[in-house]
């Protein structure tokens, strides 16, 4: 068995930070304000698009270069100037990083508001969720056929991270890993905050009785629109880094099973508690790693079973063990959350 | 007059719930609307605060014509409402619940939320309001437990309480006493005539407690089958022989 352990660190650290961004998000939209997004694949896609069109699109233009044409006969010329550019050029590099994760979040979270705007309008918010399932299927088989976006099914590969110019391909790595873990802190500390504060009240008010919430004068279809854009923000800037990560942009990285991970991240660290989500991206993550490496080390070892499946069992076991005997989570939602009860133990 | 409804009425696919209805209420008045189950007195609330919209007809508040107006909408200008059954928010506490409807919060904003300094002032202003309001009703020691943990009746001055931070010109309660030992139905009427002379706020309130709420109100409007079948003094309401009938059973 041949394994570098530093390296599996930071892959797994970097794994863990998206993760955690993607749980922070579904937290906050599903866990502190009730809203059913099953749409997380589409809002990490849209992330992971958008990366996609500005590194073979806008990288070039920043670095006073013609566009090539990412797809069919100059994909080689294209895949080389923008290899050229992240190696030769880093300030271009991380320019076009920069504001490749502001266009998704106002992509992401423009769709996100959008959407939850007009299906949350007719009050069933379980249309939300449908709406978001279908059409995250319905953008991956679009983009899967449209050449232009990535290439159709080919996808596109050279989505470096903004590291790569170091020689230190080390280095670059752990710099990476540190930077992902970085966003989701922040979007921890945010998400937090938020939950303390008289907002996060209004959140959980309308989580739990949209009715009730209006009648005291809250306009429900309002906060939810903008924690969806919020939440869909998040998710965009995760598919950026997811795509970075793995240098590669797929529609098929963007399945339904990728929002079900989700999910599970946020059932099994408990609902509506942010560091809840955090321990159930870190468990996820961390089984998601460890099942991928001993499916590889069983391949080398010439073994037919194909371990990746057992990966979908374990959590489809895990999730029904929670549900069954801890359906609060491993973390439960405290009950004190907002600060006025600070202020009101002092007083 | 505070609340004029002209010609109100609803039809639900066929039925029609509330049939031509007309009331005024004037400032300051507790007024009492009773009438058998079915009667659509609750129905008549979801028209008056925006829960339903009314087929036809026009309701004025306060000046303000709310007719097709949404309930938050409608709250913003001083007319709250209660329900029949308990609408606390039973997973959060006692003292989230109540400062949940202050109006103008600076951190209900999911920007200003993270900015602490903006809102804290604020907050700490409407806790100590909050605190002073469930004092008032012996909830005070009870702020940071889970609403689900209190009794019923406790749930029902708890709401009364969340009523009055959303400072309220007037307030709709639908059975405020259902479910209330009656020694506590008592108190809960005494807490309503004690906002109506101290905050000024107007009441209309659905009963079924006759006993306590004629001791309270200024005056009754019964409904029967969707249509006012009578106003007037508790005393004239008690007297009048076809309110007996259709109500009493007499």
């Amino acid at each position: 068995m041949n394994i570098d352990f530093f390296a599996t660190a930071i892959a797994l650290l970097t794994f863990f930070g998206i993760a955690a961004l993607m749980a922070i998000s579904l937290n906050l939209e599903y866990g502190v304000a009730g809203i059913p997004n099953f749409g997380q694949a589409l809002f990490v896609s849209l992330g992971a698009y958008t990366a996609g069109i500005t590194y073979t699109r806008l990288m070039p233009l920043l670095a006073g270069q013609e566009v090539i044409f990412p797809c069919g006969n100059t994909l080689n010329p294209a895949l080389q100037l923008r290899t050229e550019i992240m190696r030769t050029l880093p300030g271009v590099g991380l320019a076009n990083f920069a504001i490749t994760l502001v266009i998704a979040a106002v992509i992401g979270g423009i769709v996100g508001y959008g959407i939850s705007y007009l299906t949350l309008r007719v009050r069933q918010e379980w249309y939300l969720a449908l709406v978001l399932l279908v059409g995250g299927e319905i953008v991956r088989i679009i983009v899967r056929g449209y050449e232009p976006i990535i290439c159709a099914s080919n996808g596109l590969s050279g989505i470096a991270q903004p590291f790569n110019w170091l020689d230190n391909a080390q280095l670059a790595s752990i710099l990476f890993a540190l930077m992902v873990v970085g966003f989701a802190f922040a979007a921890y500390l945010y998400s937090e905050r938020l939950v303390r504060s008289p907002y996060g009240r209004l959140l959980k008010a309308v989580r739990e009785n949209e009715r009730v919430a209006r009648s005291l004068g809250k306009n429900v279809a309002r906060i939810r629109a903008q924690i969806m854009f919020i939440g869909s923000a998040m998710a965009a800037v995760a598919g950026v880094l997811f795509a970075l990560n793995i240098g590669f942009v797929s529609a098929n990285d963007y399945v339904v099973t990728l929002t079900l991970d989700v999910w599970v991240m946020i059932v099994l660290g408990g609902l509506g508690n942010n560091k809840g989500a955090l321990v159930g991206a870190l468990l996820v993550t961390v089984l998601d790693r460890v099942t991928a490496i001993v499916a590889i080390q069983l391949n080398m070892l010439g073994s037919e079973f194909e371990f990746n499946y057992l990966r979908f069992i374990l959590f489809g076991v895990i999730l029904l063990l929670m549900l069954r005997y801890r359906p609060q989570g491993i973390l439960p939602e405290p009950q004190h959350t907002t600060l006025a009860h600070d202020m009101s133990d002092a007083s | 007059m505070i609340l004029e409804l002209q010609h109100v009425t609803k039809d639900f696919e066929g039925l029609r719930a509330v049939d031509d209805v007309s009331l005024s209420v004037d400032e300051g008045a507790i007024i009492g609307l009773i009438g058998p189950n079915g009667s659509g007195k609750s129905t008549l609330l979801n028209l008056i605060s925006g829960m339903a919209s009314p087929s036809a007809g026009k309701i004025m508040f306060d000046g303000h014509d709310i007719t097709q107006k949404q309930p938050d909408a409608i709250f913003q200008l001083g007319l709250a409402r209660g329900f029949q059954d308990p609408s606390l928010f039973f997973q959060m506490t006692v003292l989230d619940n109540t400062l949940l409807p202050v109006k103008y919060q600076h951190g209900e904003h999911p920007v200003w939320a993270i900015l602490r300094g903006s809102w804290m002032r604020q907050e700490r202003a409407h806790s100590v309001s909050a605190l002073d309001v469930l004092k008032k009703i012996n909830l005070r020691e009870h702020f940071g437990k889970r609403a689900a943990d209190l009794s019923g009746g406790q749930m029902k001055l708890a709401e009364m309480a969340r009523s009055v931070m959303g400072n309220p010109k007037m307030l709709l309660l639908d059975e405020p006493t259902a479910g209330v030992a009656p020694n506590l139905a008592y108190s809960i009427f005494e807490q309503i005539d004690a906002m109506r002379r101290d905050l000024g706020i107007t009441f209309l309130i659905v009963e079924h407690r006759l006993e306590i709420l004629f001791d309270f109100v200024d005056s009754v409007t019964v409904m029967h089958m969707g249509r006012v079948l009578a106003q007037g003094s508790p005393t004239e309401i008690a007297a009048n022989d076809e309110v007996r009938e259709v109500y009493f059973g007499d």
